[in-house]
């Protein structure tokens, strides 16, 4: 009877879990190139649990267990900025940037100059084109991003930006600041930069809340189940528990 | 459950959206602003299964790990640094920039301000000043009695003084330029000033190497597009209003737990 409970409990624990994630996903539906994330479940058998002595063996018990979380890596909407530093990727591309602790990558094209004109991230992390960091001078104007990422001004050109795509993006995974670490990078093919857009959060909001609600219902019908088994138990307790002399 | 604080940092962050928003809209009609987006950053992430971790003798290998993260936060309201429309205002001390470059102006407290805001005046000595009376620098001073001051792409300030038949040269507006235009901090009225991450100006003579030129009886508008906004207005109030339903959601939840018994 307790594993009545126990896989009910399996099950809110995922759940649980599950409601982080959209709850994770919905916080982020404005942020610049995030993905969503989805969870991914599988059941467990439980072998141990099974007696086979009987006529009519035990079935095996089926656990729940939350898996993994796999990155939804659809494009988000591209919204026009018109800032000359803002760029979106068309295609599964990713820009790369030198962060203290190594290369990372990014869908977050909403770029900065720091003080000695240097092509940043948010963070201040250096943006790397083929050459290294892209530099400007106080006298660049008319900062142009071409489609394959060439990053051209009026004093000529400036490197182009090292955009690189991931045959398995599920192997990335996510360190926070919009940023991705791991894979394997290759230089991109099918990727397209645009200059003057960015790419919002992939998120879908009315997606996120039916599954919202979709969570809840099914965590308080297993409360509910839990609690009538607790019932039961308790009722078994007392009827067991009474002497009929 | 984490999912309470995941919302509210979500919720916390879209009241930061709306204020940005609502400040660009307030800025509408300011002469030479430029308005600001919100930016955000997804925060760390909770690896409970980690990916890439071994799962048999046989080497087999986590193919995608469980990552749950810990909500969002504000990273940056960097500045759209976009040409404003100029609008013709047909006062002779109007002075809009197209292009690169901020005027620079005395501030009260002793620091250089800079703003791209040029509806200038002359304070009771003659002298070049904003409307809140700072000195604009270098300080050009138009003697009482000058007539049709001219002032060309390039920064040169002219006047018939007096009777002369020919004008008369009063002085050469500056204009200041910056590497990280967008580190600028945003001083009020207007008003930039520099910080270590702008870089330190750099002065420049107006329509010359890439500097942006003047233009008399003009003003900058601000940026500010109406319908942008507005739709950024109602993204982030209906992004709000489902971060606050996880919030009731997960109470809900939390009270099925708490009733099991």
């Amino acid at each position: 009877m307790e594993n009545a409970q126990l896989i009910s409990l399996s099950r809110q624990v995922a759940l649980q879990r599950q409601m982080d994630v959209v709850a994770n996903n919905l916080a982020n539906i404005n942020t610049t190139g995030f993905k969503a994330e989805k969870m991914l479940f599988q059941q467990y058998l439980m072998p141990v649990a099974a007696d086979r002595d009987f006529a009519y063996p035990d079935q095996k018990l089926h656990y729940v267990e939350d898996w993994a979380t796999i990155h939804d890596m659809g494009n988000g909407a591209i919204t026009q900025t018109g800032n000359p530093l803002d760029v979106a990727l068309n295609g599964n591309g990713f820009l790369t940037v030198q962060t203290p602790a190594g290369e990372r990558y990014t869908r977050s094209g909403s770029l900065q100059l720091d003080n000695t004109g240097t092509l940043v991230d948010l963070d201040g992390n250096p943006v790397l084109a083929d050459g290294g960091p892209v530099q400007f001078d106080p006298t660049d104007t008319d900062i142009n991003i071409s489609a394959n990422g060439t990053i051209t001004t009026n004093n000529g050109a400036k490197g182009r930006l090292q955009v690189v795509e991931f045959a398995n993006p599920e192997e990335l995974t996510r360190e926070g600041n919009n940023l991705y670490a791991g894979g394997t990078p290759e230089p991109a093919v099918a990727t397209r930069v645009m200059q003057g857009a960015i790419e919002r959060s992939n998120v879908s909001g009315v997606a996120e809340m039916t599954e919202m609600i979709r969570i809840q219902r099914a965590y308080e019908s297993l409360a509910n189940s839990m609690k009538s088994q607790d019932e039961l138990r308790r009722s078994a307790i007392q009827k067991l528990g009474e002497l009929s002399a | 459950m984490k999912a309470l604080y995941i919302a509210s940092s979500g919720m916390s962050a879209q009241e930061r959206n709306v204020e940005v928003i609502s400040n660009n809209i307030a800025n509408m009609r300011t002469t030479g602003f430029k308005r600001q987006r919100a930016e955000f950053q997804d925060l760390l992430y909770q690896a409970y299964r980690r990916s890439g971790s071994t799962t048999s003798d046989q080497g087999t290998i986590v193919p995608a790990g469980i990552e749950i993260g810990s909500g969002v936060k504000t990273a940056a309201t960097p500045r759209i640094m976009t040409q404003g429309a100029v609008s013709p205002t047909e006062k002779e001390l109007d002075i809009a920039i197209r292009g690169d470059g901020y005027f620079a102006v005395q501030m009260p407290d002793g620091r250089t301000g800079y703003t791209r805001d040029g509806s200038f005046e002359r304070d009771d000595t003659g002298l070049l000043v904003t409307v809140d009376g700072y000195q604009v620098e270098p300080g050009i001073t138009i003697p009482s009695g000058a007539t049709n001051v001219s002032i060309s792409a390039d920064g040169i300030v002219e006047a018939y003084v007096g009777t002369a038949a020919a004008p008369t040269q009063l002085g050469q507006l500056q204009i200041s330029r910056f590497v990280n235009r967008a580190g600028l901090e945003s001083a009020g009225e207007n008003l930039f000033v520099e910080t270590a991450s702008s870089g330190a100006p750099q002065n420049a003579t107006p329509n010359q190497d890439g500097a942006g030129s003047l233009l008399q009886g003009y003003l900058e508008m601000s940026n500010v597009n109406a319908v942008t906004e507005i739709a950024d207005l109602i993204a982030a109030q209906r992004a709000y209003e489902m971060n606050a339903r996880v919030i009731s959601g997960a109470d809900q939840m939390l009270q099925a737990t708490s009733q099991l018994r």
